[in-house]
């Protein structure tokens, strides 16, 4: 069978289970008794089983099954999920993790059998079931899987007081309650237009009370291949269920007709762990029995190998794979677009004279109108280029184990705001800087847990990933309570490395001396370890965010921790700007950074340490005359009134003095190329005006 | 008999012929873009000193250097015959140098070139790879690469 065609989906498909194992063995850990995660590690090691079967990995598929056998012990408690059970499956997903590389690559698996993994596997299996033959242990996972083929799902679903009411009166007034599980084939396509068929058929005969899962997410697809509900009905069962299987594409439907009392005692049943688990076998010995009354439907997909049912299933979510170089080609001529609109729009202003009022009237909404669509566009665009960071930061939780075993420290890291959206381009390469400051956070920050025991804190240190948006920029912190920076070590390294004379780090600042790590090959770790300590960090951190045009501050107190803040630009490629001039030149400011505007006299202007500053509604602003920053030749007599633009980053201003506002605009970022020398990085780019002239960007965030 | 042709085609290159002070300079026409009439270039403060800005070239930004300031020569006056020459090269992008004027279309043989030997004192040459002979006239040839490499710092 040729499948490469299915490549795609399964390299896909295979990392989401990855991630989603990864995720619930982390949760095991913390939680060995949590049934809902054993229950859903074995459903990804039985997918993840099925998809390499399907595909023909026959060494991923033998990994999987060995790790699946495991996962069917720790479900029927036969064995408890120890430490060392951990270790070897997150080696398991290492080595899955390794196949798929090799898939990636070569379409093919690779020759690496993993043995020993599957070796622990096999004797972890052994010790912790303790009596288990290896015959049983083989048998074993195969036969429960085949009689939960239809499990009945419905009894998962609980009520809310309303939907139990609703319930009783039906039965009240004499109605049937049926709960029922459909089954659609899993190659099929269109799974809500078939849900939706299903609700169709048997509204006809009555009502549905709850839906599993919710009805928005059986219409948005967000369901496997089975979906369950609660009906009241006059009509009997047996009709209920034919005019649902009549529906094609469905594969199995089961259901039975209940008493509200039983219901309402199984949810009560529900809140104690283990009479549930017993009241699932006896329901699933049920199952089997009813499974074999149910005619050919049943025997059919029983015959039917289970590696087809659960192997290379397309989960259809309504989405598009575009390649990210179509949406670049897209993203330019949206730009172009914006640019003849931007010219469009300043012909329309300079021959506001001459035209006729009622014609340039129509011109001018005409042009508003067009503005509107750009922009519009513009946005959608940006929007479909837009991933949310989850993709790049959901595997540090695992990163941060392994830092911490490695280590020896203890630490937990703590993420918020994994929604915060990006641009593709930009999430791509933020991967790496963030890992690097996540390590630096583990390894330099936090103390070991003597060190914390001692001074008194948590023995767990806490790293913290936080990310949000703020205007125009997404700002991700990665911050830990350990040590803190300790400057003087720093300023004395900096000396004995001969970068400043002793008496140069008398008069430098906090934040000058931490400048310091930031500068190639400047390690502050005292032994070379493999996590970090080889002086390529912290500069390859900035680098890469500058490039990416952001930046990185950091604060730090000592003893407490310190807090790395790196701040992302959201769209890479049209701003907002507010246009200014300086001795006719004109120059393009981010609107996402500008605070105010104020008017000034030049004799507001006091000075501090011999800067200029102003002093605005409580608030002492550092001045920057922009002329003097740019080269500009100096005016001959000072202007009586200033007009300063005040810009913030972080929790820093600054105002900057120009000669003319110009307005504000949408501009298209270009960049300057390659030749220009543009190692102080005030100007981040140019943009073609729309009457062709050339205007450069400032880049204020450089100002600070 | 084609293929002669085709061969002796191949040996002889083409060179543009521009004006820069007093003497005549060749580039190869094969690194040759676009030769554009001068325009408002926009200055980018912090550059160096030889870039005298960028323009916009059909919506391009492309960044315009005085090949002058660069040899060390008078800095440059722009008049009527003012082009600015668009070099495209392969992996660093497009590039306009400033000359004084464009004469010609040039074509070369190999026996009409002589090499000239590299010459550490002369800052000049530095630039120029060959002299070409064309009729009673010297071309002073450019060597394309050295004019985007940035001057060895002292």
């Amino acid at each position: 069978m040729d499948v490469s065609q299915y490549l795609e989906i399964f390299i896909d498909e295979t990392n989401g289970h990855l991630q989603n194992l990864s995720d619930c063995i982390m949760t095991l850990e913390k939680e060995p008794e949590n049934m809902d995660t054993i229950n859903e590690i074995f459903r990804a090691a039985h997918s993840l089983k099925g998809m390499a079967g399907t595909m023909g990995f026959k060494r991923m598929q033998r990994l999987t099954h060995d790790m699946e056998n495991v996962f069917q012990e720790v479900r029927s408690g036969n064995m408890s999920v120890t430490s060392g059970l951990v270790d070897v499956l997150f080696q398991c997903l290492d080595a899955i993790d390794a196949y798929l590389e090799n898939v990636k690559e070569s379409s093919d698996e690779g020759t690496d059998d993993n043995e020993a993994i599957i070796q622990e596997l096999n004797e972890i299996l052994a010790a912790g079931t303790g009596n288990a033959l290896p015959v049983k242990t083989e048998k074993a996972p195969v036969k429960p899987q085949e009689g939960e083929k239809f499990p009945k799902r419905y009894q998962d679903i609980e009520f809310s007081e309303k939907e139990k009411e609703e319930l009783q009166k039906a039965e009240s007034r004499g109605m049937n309650i049926y709960g029922m599980t459909v089954f659609i084939q899993e190659e099929c396509l269109l799974k809500a237009a078939r849900a939706f068929l299903v609700f169709k058929a048997v509204e006809d005969y009555g009502n549905i009370i709850v839906y599993n899962p919710t009805s928005q997410d059986i219409e948005d697809e967000k369901f496997g291949v089975d979906f369950s509900f609660y009906l009241v009905s006059e009509e009997n069962l047996d009709k209920i269920l034919e005019v649902s299987k009549a529906v094609s594409e469905i594969e199995e439907v089961v259901g039975e007709k209940l008493k509200y009392s039983e219901l309402t005692a199984a949810a009560e049943k529900k809140e104690a762990a283990q009479a549930e688990q017993a009241a699932q076998e006896a329901k699933a010995l049920e199952a089997k029995a009813e499974e074999k009354a149910v005619p050919a439907v049943a025997a059919q997909t029983k015959q039917a190998p289970a590696k087809k049912a659960n192997g290379g299933k397309p989960v259809t979510n309504r989405t598009v794979r575009v390649d990210i170089e179509k949406l670049d080609a897209l993203m330019n001529q949206v730009s172009e677009l914006i640019i003849a609109k931007n010219s469009l729009v300043s012909i329309g202003s300079s021959s506001d004279g001459g035209a006729s009022g009622a014609s340039s009237q129509a011109f001018h909404e005409q042009i508003e109108y067009l503005e509107r669509i750009t922009t519009g566009l513009h946005e959608s665009v940006m929007k479909v280029r837009m991933v949310p960071i989850e993709s790049v930061v959901q595997k540090f939780p695992r990163m941060i184990r392994d830092l911490s075993k490695k280590l020896d420290k203890k630490m937990e890291l703590f993420m918020t705001g994994e929604d915060t959206e990006l641009d593709r381009t930009v999430v791509d390469q933020i991967g790496d800087p963030l890992q690097h400051l996540l390590r630096n956070s583990a390894d330099h920050g936090l103390e070991s847990t003597e060190v914390r025991r001692k001074r008194g804190k948590p023995e767990v240190g806490s790293i913290h990933l936080n990310a949000f948006q703020e205007g125009n920029n997404v700002i991700i912190e990665v911050s830990d309570d350990g040590n803190g920076i300790d400057t003087d070590t720093v300023k004395e390294k900096a000396i004995e490395r001969g970068l400043i004379t002793p008496e140069q780090g008398e008069t430098m600042t906090q934040k000058e001396i931490i400048d310091f790590l930031f500068m190639p090959s400047f390690s502050m770790a005292k032994k070379i370890s493999d996590i970090s300590g080889r002086g390529v960090g912290l500069d390859v951190v900035k680098s890469n965010i500058e490039a990416l045009g952001g930046d990185v501050e950091v604060k730090s107190v000592l003893g407490e921790g310190s807090k790395f803040i790196v701040r992302l630009p959201l769209t890479l490629a049209i701003i907002q700007a507010l246009m200014v001039e300086v001795r006719g030149e004109k120059y393009a400011i981010s609107l996402g950074s500008i605070e105010t505007i104020e008017e000034i006299s030049p004799d507001e202007i006091k000075f501090v340490q011999a800067k200029e500053v102003i002093h605005i509604r409580g608030i002492v602003i550092p001045l920057i005359r922009l002329d003097q920053l740019l080269d500009c030749e100096p005016e001959e007599k000072e202007r009586e009134s200033l007009t300063v633009i005040i810009v913030r980053k972080g929790d820093k201003v600054a105002g900057l003095i120009v000669d003319e506002l110009d307005g504000q605009q949408e501009i298209v970022i270009k960049s300057l190329g390659k030749y220009i020398n543009n190692s102080s990085k005030i100007i981040s780019g140019a943009t073609v005006l729309g009457d062709g002239e050339v205007a450069l960007i400032l880049d204020v965030n450089t100002l600070f | 008999m084609a293929n002669n042709v085709v061969a002796e085609e191949n040996t002889k290159k083409q060179f543009i012929v521009v004006k820069i002070g007093s003497e005549q300079y060749g580039i190869d026409i094969s690194y040759v873009d676009n030769i554009v009439r001068m325009q408002k270039i926009t200055r980018v403060p912090k550059a160096q000193s030889y870039f005298k800005g960028i323009i916009n070239l059909r919506g391009e930004i492309v960044p315009v250097m005085s090949i002058r300031t660069k040899m060390d020569l008078e800095p440059d006056e722009f008049t009527d015959v003012t082009r600015i020459i668009i070099l495209k090269l392969e992996e660093h992008g497009v590039l306009g140098i400033v000359v004084d004027e464009v004469k010609e279309v040039v074509t070369l043989a190999p026996d009409e070139i002589d090499k000239v030997a590299y010459d550490a004192k002369n800052s000049k040459s530095n630039f120029i790879n060959g002299v070409g002979k064309h009729g009673e006239e010297l071309i002073s040839l450019f060597d394309t690469n050295s004019i985007i490499d940035e001057p060895e710092m002292v």
